[in-house]
């Protein structure tokens, strides 16, 4: 699992961030020891770190380009100042990413996960079970059968892979399709996953999705 | 300046010589003075009057005519004083000196209340940051304990946050100072942000987003189209008509010289009456009245936003049918930093 350092001096927001990406499935650290946060930061070692930029002592733009001489952890910046200055000025000091509060938990959730994503790996190939998943392409193949997926389908499926074994709500899924540029309604949701488990029922991976009633969906 | 108004206004230095001259004539008569020195002395006592009243007026017209020509062509008639010489008559140096105070003690009051407005801006901005934090709080809150937070909650809040970033834009539009950075900007991300932040309000309204043609890059601030975009959106939702097949269409067209993008809605529309108006400030409108509390400043904002960019920004309308409004953007990469 990996470890998401929360450097925020906002206690109730530390608290209840940490709740989120607990819920998600990641490990959340809490700096504690803002005065001399860049050695605390190497010694936790985190995958990524959430950086707000008001926080004591130092500000976290200078922060950043003071960690960013020893290290290459992947930061998000996060801010309530919406502005894009200081939006090109985090970036130029090496953030991977920008958000500002508030924020929609559900959107910073993807953000984490893209960032991690792109700095871990970076292969379009994934495989589940004896399948093997071209994401790019949005083939699924198993032995010599392919079966192709639509992008709906593909942004659907990979979201499910990407959380296997955890409940995925449908508001979770709605975000990132439309983080994809894919504006789908509710019906559209449904009618995708239905089309999905037939094509998974197809090369034999019956009840590969299920559903929880109230709660989402579930790739086992 | 005006001779007869000016002789008008002599009048009593013409009237005095006048009896002046008469008493001399009576009293030349009296001591049967040479009518030849009584000619000459007239002659001398009426170019002294005439001499001293032209040069008067000459020296008066010229400082004044220049005074009013330049207040006329100036748009900011308080500096006038800077582009005149002081006069060099009496009364026109007093004028002089009084403007002189006048503009002081005035220059000193703007200044005084263009740092009222910076620090009332500059504690606005802080108090949105802060403000934010607990709005963060509290979405947090709301997504990690839906048992305790229902879906209207976090509706609430998102239009607490909308509320709190009009104000924002509001101080940033109404400042002159420039706070905004022209950066080359994709607009799909733009509008993919206004439809992450708009998803559940659009899909709760049952309104299908259609978004074509957007993949393009335009020259613009990101967050201030973002927040022009969002409050049309916003607008679109608010105003939508009873109907199955709502819809919301973006679609941008890019030429040669500009990008255009263009909202279009089926909701009730704009009468035509309203329609020049809709930009103005707190202008509501038929719509605004009939449908929900309406501030009249979402538009007028993004107009200000607009100009400040140096983007275009107008509206088509009709009745219960749609609405359409256009963001021209120039293809100009003058502004890029």
């Amino acid at each position: 699992m990996q470890k998401i350092l929360i450097i925020e001096d906002e206690e109730i927001i530390c608290n209840e961030l940490s709740a989120l990406l607990e819920n998600s499935g990641y490990i959340p650290l809490i700096l504690k020891n803002f005065k001399d946060a860049k050695t605390e930061i190497l010694k936790l070692n985190p995958d990524l770190i959430l950086l707000d930029i008001n926080i004591p002592y130092m500000n976290g733009e200078l922060l950043l380009r003071d960690l960013r001489k020893s290290s290459n952890i992947p930061v998000i910046m996060v801010t309530s100042k919406n502005s894009e200055t200081d939006e090109v000025l985090s970036m130029s000091y090496g953030a991977d990413d920008y958000i500002t509060k508030p924020y929609n938990p559900n959107i910073l959730l993807l953000r984490i996960f893209a960032v991690l994503k792109r700095t871990t790996t970076n292969s379009d190939v994934i495989n589940y079970k004896d399948l093997v998943i071209n994401m790019q392409k949005g083939i699924i193949k198993k032995d010599h059968k392919e079966i192709i997926l639509t992008k709906n389908e593909m942004i659907i499926f990979n979201y499910l892979l990407n959380h296997q074994n955890k409940i995925v709500s449908r508001d979770e899924l709605m975000t990132d399709l439309w983080n994809n540029n894919e504006y789908v309604n509710d019906n559209a949701l449904t009618v995708n996953i239905s089309r999905l488990r037939t094509k998974l029922k197809d090369i034999g991976y019956d009840d590969a999705i299920q559903t929880r009633k109230g709660i989402g969906y579930i790739l086992l | 300046m005006n001779i007869k108004k000016y002789l008008k206004d002599k009048l009593y230095v013409i009237i005095t010589f006048s009896i002046i001259y008469f008493i001399l004539i009576l009293m030349f008569m009296a001591f049967k003075i040479n009518i030849q020195v009584t000619l000459v002395s007239s002659i001398l006592l009426f170019l002294f009057l005439v001499i001293i009243l032209t040069t008067e007026y000459y020296k008066k017209k010229s400082f004044y005519t220049n005074l009013l020509n330049n207040i006329e062509a100036l748009d900011k008639a308080y500096l006038v004083l800077e582009t005149i010489n002081k006069p060099n008559f009496y009364d026109g140096e007093i004028l002089y000196q009084a403007l002189y105070e006048i503009n002081k003690s005035m220059n000193e009051f703007i200044k005084m209340l263009e740092r009222q407005m910076a620090d009332f801006k500059e504690y606005i901005e802080i108090w949105i940051h802060e403000v934010k934090i607990p709005i963060s709080s509290l979405s947090l809150m709301a997504h990690n304990h839906k048992d305790k937070f229902d879906k209207k909650t976090s509706e609430q809040l998102k239009k607490i946050e909308n509320y709190v970033e009009q104000v924002l834009y509001y101080v940033r539009s109404e400042n002159a100072e420039k706070d905004y950075l022209i950066n080359k900007v994709s607009l799909k991300k733009v509008i993919n942000n206004v439809a992450l932040k708009n998803k559940d309000d659009l899909l709760t309204n049952n309104i299908t987003l259609k978004v074509e043609n957007v993949n393009y890059e335009v020259f613009t601030d990101s967050k201030w189209l973002e927040y022009i975009i969002n409050q049309i959106i916003n607008n679109s939702i608010k105003y939508k008509r009873n109907i199955n097949d709502s819809i919301i269409k973006i679609e941008a067209v890019e030429e040669k010289d500009k990008t255009t993008i263009m909202i279009e809605d089926n909701g009730i529309g704009i009468p035509s009456t309203d329609l020049p108006k809709i930009f103005e400030k707190t202008f509501t409108g038929y719509n605004g009245r009939i449908k929900t509390k309406s501030t009249g400043m979402g538009l007028n904002i993004c107009k200000n936003l607009c100009e400040k960019l140096g983007h275009k920004i107008y509206a088509e309308s009709k009745v219960d049918k749609y609405t359409k409004i256009y963001i021209v953007i120039a293809k100009n990469n003058f502004y890029l930093v």
